[in-house]
């Protein structure tokens, strides 16, 4: 299982979630995660990002079972990826 | 054409033009070089940095030129940050800061370093109460625009100021790229100042850094004394004349410029109250120089290129964020989705006339309609 992390140097909302998924990181240590910068990774292009930043993408299997987009609470991240991995 | 984005970059006044033509004519010697052409072309960037000093009231020596405020801003925080670290690594900033200010932030977040947010309040003013809640042994640094760019908020840099006096460990840091010349904030109590000139009619490609006597930081670009050690390059003598000339030119008659550019505003705030469907989101604390609306329901690309075709300008967020993407600023401050994704900036100075805005509210008008009209009939036909 995978959380994909898309995000830009220059967006205030992904630098606000950093401390989240710092946090989220050492809570699910089972998780692989991945970072792409938006602007400098060319992998990027496969997740069709729109115009929100940031974004999580969870996969399984190598297939996206969900996505989270924006500035989002601790609890909110959390429970997304509980959600994921027992789904 | 109506030119209402003055906050993107204004048009170079002739005199500073005039200036920086007669410097790359006249002054032909690198101002490093010893020799009389040397010595003369470094006499005039002494008496243009002796300008600058006295118009912004601070020390010549607390001068350094740099390519503008996204240079200024990124020596500025990197410098403090990695010449300060061993004190602490924690700094503060706001969510309403320009790309400039963040991505050097999140840089220094990859290092280790970490970054807090203070919260704003309804109108958008930084919450001092949480500023001080969030300030601690290891804070080396704050760091904030005095005038968003976005949406106009004018911060209380001055309250910011006299607090941070309490903390001698931790520098304050002000992006004064949107108010000089626009507003008079004293630079009392602040140690590193960011401003730009073309956006107070000077030339792009030219800005400052204020660094006040007592503070080191460590630079960007290494390779000896220019200027100052804290930025080495050759002087760029021409653009630093031009922004003395520009700097002075803009300070001018700044209560008068005010005054015509707050009556300006009202008007314009008055014409799009009136107008259905405008939602307002600068506050009363802003600067009269930026008024940001949004209309939920029409894609802000969509009004202004429509605009454009019109040959009337405004921008949708700032010159250097992601098009398309909802407005962190306007989402901080009014918290409401609809408006950060759908948030126009109309800017303005002293030189716009109320003709202009009169024919942009009038236009303005026709555009709405007749977009409202193509969604309606998008709607019945998809509904048929």
């Amino acid at each position: 299982m995978k959380v994909i992390e898309i995000s830009a140097i220059w967006c205030s909302s992904c630098l606000i979630m950093k401390k989240v998924w710092k946090n989220a990181k050492q809570n699910f240590e089972n998780l692989e995660w991945i970072e792409y910068d938006l602007d400098f990774d060319s992998e990027v292009k496969s997740y069709q990002v729109g115009a929100t930043l940031p974004v999580l993408i969870f996969e399984k299997e190598g297939m996206e079972t969900s996505r989270l987009v924006g500035e989002k609470t601790m609890e909110e991240v959390f429970k997304w990826l509980e959600e994921n991995i027992s789904a | 054409m109506i030119y209402l984005d003055y906050s993107a970059t204004t048009p170079v006044e002739e005199q500073v033009l005039e200036s920086y033509v007669k410097a790359c004519k006249n002054f032909i010697g690198n101002p490093n070089s010893l020799h009389r052409l040397g010595v003369e072309a470094n006499t005039l960037i002494e008496d243009a940095t002796k300008q600058v000093a006295s118009l912004l009231k601070v020390k010549p020596s607390e001068v350094i030129y740099t390519s503008g405020s996204s240079e200024s801003n990124n020596t500025a925080i990197k410098g403090i940050a990695f010449k300060y670290q061993n004190r602490g690594k924690h700094i503060i900033a706001t969510e309403l800061e320009h790309s400039s200010v963040i991505a050097p932030l999140q840089y220094l977040t990859n290092l280790g370093f970490e970054v807090d947010f203070v919260k704003l309040n309804a109108i958008g003013e930084i919450d001092l109460e949480h500023l001080k809640s969030l300030l601690r042994e290891d804070t080396i640094l704050v760091t904030m625009a005095s005038v968003s760019s976005e949406i106009g908020i004018l911060q209380p840099i001055e309250e910011v100021g006299k607090l941070l006096k309490s903390y001698p460990k931790c520098l304050f840091h002000v992006d004064m790229t949107q108010s000089i010349g626009k507003v008079n904030i004293s630079l009392e109590n602040i140690d590193l100042i960011s401003l730009s000139a073309h956006k107070f009619y000077g030339m792009k490609g030219i800005g400052v850094l204020i660094k006040k006597e007592g503070i080191s930081f460590d630079p960007l670009i290494h390779g000896g004394k220019s200027t100052t050690v804290y930025r080495s390059g050759t002087p760029a003598l021409p653009l630093i004349v031009s922004l003395s000339k520009a700097l002075r030119l803009s300070l001018e008659n700044l209560e008068e410029k005010q005054e015509e550019v707050k009556r300006l505003n009202f008007y314009l705030r008055e014409e799009l109250n009136k107008i259905e469907g405008i939602h307002i989101n600068s506050s009363n604390c802003a600067i009269p120089h930026i008024l940001n609306f949004s209309v939920p329901g029409i894609r802000p690309e969509t009004l202004q290129h429509a605009l454009e075709e019109k040959n009337i300008f405004i921008s949708t967020q700032t010159a250097c964020s992601k098009g398309g993407s909802p407005s962190t600023a306007v989402m901080a401050v009014t918290h409401n989705e609809d408006y950060a994704v759908s948030s126009l900036r109309v800017s303005i100075s002293h030189k716009t006339t109320k003709h202009e805005l009169s024919l942009f509210v009038e236009t303005l008008k026709e555009v709405l309609e007749r977009l409202k009209f193509t969604h309606e009939r998008i709607e019945k036909n998809s509904r048929s």
